[in-house]
């Protein structure tokens, strides 16, 4: 089955360096994740809007044993929860301090997106946070 | 949002009051060459035989669903056991109920309005689960496909460790509680499992010092604060009221209430993952039931890591806002302690076996109701329970209020 196009723009988007989240063009309520109608209207004229790329650490943990089929060479890494400034939700990959360490991260951190490569989208098609001033 | 009201449309004592008349079970463990059939027949015929009852006694046959594999699933769900029983030609329907941890609490619900309403008359419900014998990698990559969004969140390396540990951590932050106290809920629940013959970790005692030293898996969860996964099956049987006093049966327990709430389908969708939907689930069980969480003489909530409990029982109001693992290293839920908490072991200490692991802390509360407990563990004078399950990434949170009822001759 081909991508849905809420799929293939949502990582379109990541891969050009935006974080998108999707827009209800009647109710004008962000949605996240996408969704085929909107939950608050029922409308099906969904748009995107560029997040601001900026919120709160809900919580994360660091995933060092255990890997999913294909993620065993990302071992370990750390995946988080964030609520965005826009009132919806996430989840994201947390980048380290320094290579395997992310000690300086603590629940309601302030932290903000990150632009990184096309390619690395391609491969893992998740947007990446790291801790404002971190 | 403020709980409505539901009225239970059944009372103690009606002819068409369901009620639970037996159970059955066998240990939870590592049991390769224990068959999938094999387990399934033995807890059926234990559970019947518990309940005064043979195979042909029995018109609906629920199933809850393995996690293991797709060929075992079809015969459950293609009436294998019916044919494996003796009671193709005689049984009225045979299927299965899903809601992953929470399958238990939601098969109770449809097997009391079947039977309240009459569309059956005695119901066996059967679980079997093979995880412990199956292959570890291909198990993990099955789960993280589990209340996970394959185009949305797989791509993170989310599974269900780390739904555990990103639940854990936002718990111990709003809470302000220590490794150790999270730890001294494994600790409780293997306590318990040194009671408990048929549990995984039956001859094995854990410390708080021996849970903090195991490896780190997924921060801040260590190894043994994951539940082990483990083979296992357990049963029981449903009739109505009426019937259960043919049969001569005088004590027996029924279904006081029930609540539930479903917060989130994955785990970034809750809005407050130290609280998930346990308190609106909570009050509307009090709503039907007129009971409060005093009202308890043991709880049985669903226990794949800690903080699933700790939580849990703070929503319910066992333990006040905050003070949940708190509650457990005071030794609140242990053998003797205040409210006996998860008294087969729980997932943690009796085995994880997938869907199962609800089940059997559901069967191990009938159990305790029908005072059938083994004497090291039976809690004495037991009239009330809290079942509480949850299932997926922790998307709903289930309870169901049972008591002890006495059906006269």
């Amino acid at each position: 089955m081909k991508m849905p196009t809420i799929v293939s723009e949502f990582r379109a988007g990541l891969a050009n360096g935006q974080l998108l989240i999707q827009n209800c063009t009647d109710c004008e309520q962000p949605n996240m994740w996408p969704r085929y109608a909107c939950p608050h209207c029922q409308s099906e004229n969904l748009g995107w809007r560029v997040s601001g790329g900026k919120g709160s650490l809900h919580s994360f943990c660091v995933l060092r044993q255990g890997a999913p089929e294909g993620f065993e060479e990302d071992l370990p890494y750390a995946i988080g929860v964030v609520k965005l400034d826009e009132g919806v939700q996430l989840a994201v990959r947390l980048v380290p301090d320094a290579p395997g360490d992310w000690e300086s991260y603590s629940c309601d951190d302030r932290v903000e997106f990150l632009a990184v490569s096309a390619e690395q989208i391609e491969k893992r098609p998740v947007a990446t946070f790291r801790r404002v001033g971190g | 949002m403020m709980a409505e009201e539901w009225t239970l449309h059944v009372s103690p004592g009606a002819a068409n009051d369901p009620v639970f008349v037996g159970v059955g079970e066998i240990p939870t463990g590592k049991f390769p060459d224990r068959g999938f059939i094999q387990a399934l027949t033995k807890v059926a015929l234990l559970a019947l035989k518990d309940a005064g009852m043979v195979p042909r006694d029995i018109d609906t046959i629920m199933l809850i669903p393995n996690l293991h594999g797709a060929a075992d699933q079809a015969d459950l769900v293609f009436s294998r056991m019916v044919e494996e029983l003796g009671i193709h030609g005689t049984c009225k329907s045979s299927y299965m109920i899903h809601s992953g941890g929470s399958t238990s609490d939601n098969a109770v619900r449809a097997a009391h309005g079947l039977i309240a309403t009459g569309h059956a008359q005695n119901i066996l419900v059967l679980q079997c689960e093979r995880w412990g014998s199956a292959d570890l990698n291909e198990m993990i990559t099955m789960l993280s496909k589990n209340g996970i969004p394959g185009e949305w969140e797989l791509p993170s390396g989310i599974q269900f460790n780390a739904i555990g540990a990103m639940i854990t951590r936002r718990y111990m932050h709003a809470s302000g509680s220590s490794a150790a106290d999270m730890a001294s809920v494994c600790v409780t629940l293997r306590n318990w499992a040194n009671l408990n013959e048929n549990a995984m970790y039956y001859t094995k005692p854990l410390t708080v010092e021996q849970v903090l030293a195991s490896r780190m898996v997924a921060d801040p969860l260590h190894s043994y604060e994951c539940p082990p996964m483990a083979d296992g099956a357990c049963a029981f049987v449903m009739t109505n009221t009426a019937n259960a006093k043919k049969r001569g049966i005088t004590n027996a327990v029924r279904v006081a209430g029930s609540g539930g709430c479903v917060s989130h389908y994955c785990l970034s969708q809750e809005r407050d993952q130290a609280v998930l939907g346990w308190p609106l689930a909570a009050e509307r069980a009090w709503n039907q039931s007129g009971w409060g969480p005093q009202d308890a003489d043991i709880a049985e909530i669903y226990d794949s890591y800690a903080a699933v409990t700790t939580i849990a029982i703070e929503g319910i109001g066992i333990a006040a806002k905050g003070e949940g693992a708190r509650w457990f290293a005071a030794g609140n839920g242990n053998p003797g302690g205040k409210l006996p908490t998860n008294t087969n072991g729980g997932l943690l200490s009796a085995g994880h076996t997938g869907v199962g692991g609800g089940t059997a802390l559901l069967v191990e509360g009938i159990r305790q109701l029908l005072h059938r407990a083994p004497d090291k563990r039976q809690v004495e004078n037991c009239q009330k329970a809290i079942i509480g399950g949850s299932g997926g990434s922790y998307m709903d949170a289930q309870i169901l209020l049972l008591e002890r009822t006495k059906l006269g001759a």
